[in-house]
């Protein structure tokens, strides 16, 4: 490479520099307010301590919310690969007007999720839609309690994160070779067995790569729980928020910050072993 | 292979593009119900939530601080971005990779964990909140949304044509102007738009450090959190509108930057 072509790397350094500041920094800085129980100030001695962390474990109310909301993260992960799933095949292998579809499915996703959860918000509420067409048919007597519950919660959140796990299938499914498909068929196995020997496994790095990019924001959602859910349905987000916006405790808010930065850069880590990190980024066909 | 018509997958498909739909249509239909309330059946047609809308000084000021925040984060992100995509893909630099891999993160982590931590950071040093604050924070997570499209488009054809201009003897800045960044335009404009959306619908960080201030998002959510008003709707309608207009420039930008690539390719 020419000499003028080093100065080239010189590019790198004011983008890489403010998101140094700006993104890397303010991440370091909660690290260490969770190690602590004082206020950061320059010239004042830091007390470390593990306080922070065990009072999520000690406090039977944070455990509780914990696991909820991982089991919410858990149920919209599952349920958004079924519906993504069929979608996404169609999507790749059944239809030759797929780019155009894909941007038509896009546009519902690159609408606020604000305004589309507002939308589950009235469809679901005690006189939206839903009620009014079972009241309207007698299926039932009274309207259901649909909002402000767990089951709303997870309605909005698979509503909205869907499209995150259609994009990464659609791209590993339209990479499946029809020849090995076809192969297997020559051979004598059912299309069933073809289905899971084949493309199924041969998709596994889509799925991952979506429960990735739907895991990781459902677990440390904040927006939707606050709007479909209702007191027994608050997540870990919720709790984040109420300590910095009203209880003003920060330490114990960044211990709750940095567990949920952690889980998400544990998914990262064990997904960029497996497959390599590139494989997220390369399959976003947008 | 499989000649049968897909019959389950025709109607699963239909009714999936319906499921996705739906709440907008719906958003759409209630802007324009003549009544404060959300419940069937609908009682007439009626724009006045639209003249209600403009007249709500919060929401016109809400337009205004979205639009401006967008506007000037694109731009700091896609200048900073490009500069850094090109430095990285052309450059013999040895930490490249962890590089790209610190960039993930703003795309991976929880936006929920990006706005705390900022706003800690900014609190710590008495930055004071506001819309500086949530232009410097922005600008931070789209540099990373633009390096990741560019790098799909970038890739190695544009070194070669640098190394060529510079070997006829243009010097390097030269080479950048009048050579890369027109070749870069479609790519640049494309990672302009997305910055722009990221930007313009990222809601959690922007809830913290707003402050007193408000962005659309910030103006629905306080809307949806303590009652209810069509004007939701109508702003809901006009983001829809506004959305559907920029993904059509980010397709645009797609198919002019492909026929570029086709004929730079010419070039022996």
């Amino acid at each position: 490479m020419s000499q003028v072509l080093k100065k080239n790397k010189n590019l790198i350094y004011p983008g890489f520099l403010w998101f140094l500041v700006f993104f890397i920094l303010p991440l370091t800085v909660i690290f260490i307010y969770s190690f602590t129980d004082n206020f950061i100030k320059l010239g004042q001695p830091l007390h470390f301590t593990l306080k922070n962390f065990l009072i999520i474990f000690e406090r039977k109310y944070y455990l509780i919310l914990l696991i909820r909301s991982i089991r919410i993260s858990v149920i919209t992960t599952i349920f958004s690969i079924a519906f993504a799933y069929p979608i996404s095949y169609f999507l790749a292998k059944k239809t030759k007007y797929d780019k155009i579809l894909i941007i038509i499915l896009m546009i519902p996703f690159w609408v606020n999720y604000l305004i589309r959860t507002f939308a589950w918000k009235l469809i679901i509420s005690e006189n939206g839609i839903i009620n009014k067409i079972l009241l309207g048919l007698n299926i039932i007597d009274e309207p259901l309690k649909l909002l402000y519950s767990e089951f709303a919660v997870i309605l909005g959140l698979i509503y909205t994160y869907t499209p995150m796990m259609v994009l990464p299938l659609y791209a590993t499914i339209s990479k499946i070779d029809d020849n090995l498909i076809e192969a297997a068929l020559d051979l004598g196995a059912s299309k069933v067995r073809t289905f899971f020997d084949i493309t199924f496994r041969l998709s596994l790095t889509g799925i991952f790569a979506g429960t990735i990019l739907v895991f990781i924001p459902a677990l440390g959602s904040f927006a939707i729980p606050a709007i479909l859910g209702g007191t027994d349905s608050m997540m870990i987000g919720n709790i984040i928020e109420n300590q910095f916006m009203e209880v003003g405790n920060w330490n114990f808010g960044s211990a709750f910050t940095l567990a949920l930065a952690a889980i998400s850069l544990a998914m990262i880590f064990l997904y960029s072993k497996l497959f390599g990190l590139e494989s997220i980024y390369k399959n976003q066909s947008i | 292979m499989n000649k049968k018509k897909p019959v389950f997958l025709y109607i699963y498909s239909t009714l999936f593009f319906i499921y996705m739909f739906i709440p907008i249509l719906i958003i759409f239909i209630f802007a324009w119900n003549n009544s404060e309330g959300y419940s069937l059946p609908l009682s007439g047609f009626t724009c006045k939530w639209f003249v209600e809308l403009f007249k709500d000084t919060i929401a016109k000021k809400a337009i205004f601080n979205s639009i401006l925040i967008a506007v000037i984060s694109a731009t700091i992100s896609t200048m900073l971005g490009t500069a850094l995509t090109f430095g990285l893909l052309n450059s013999t630099l040895k930490n490249k990779g962890l590089i790209l891999a610190l960039l993930m993160l703003p795309v991976l982590m929880p936006s929920l964990t990006i706005g705390i931590a900022v706003l800690v950071f900014f609190r710590t040093l008495n930055i004071p909140l506001g819309i500086p604050s949530v232009i410097l924070s922005h600008v931070s997570i789209s540099i990373s949304y633009v390096v990741l499209i560019l790098l799909g488009r970038i890739e190695d054809f544009s070194i070669n044509i640098q190394e060529a201009a510079i070997d006829l003897g243009a010097s390097w800045l030269s080479s950048i102007k009048d050579i890369v960044l027109p070749i870069l335009a479609p790519s640049i404009i494309a990672s302009w738009v997305f910055a722009f959306m990221i930007s313009w619908n990222e809601f959690i960080i922007t809830y913290f450090l707003i402050g007193n201030n408000v962005t659309i998002p910030v103006y629905i959510f306080s809307q949806l959190r303590f009652g209810l008003s069509p004007k939701v709707n109508v702003i809901s309608v006009l983001v829809t509108l506004f959305t559907i207009f920029m993904i059509a420039i980010f397709i645009l930008t797609r198919s002019s930057f492909n026929k570029i690539k086709r004929e730079t390719s010419k070039i022996p």
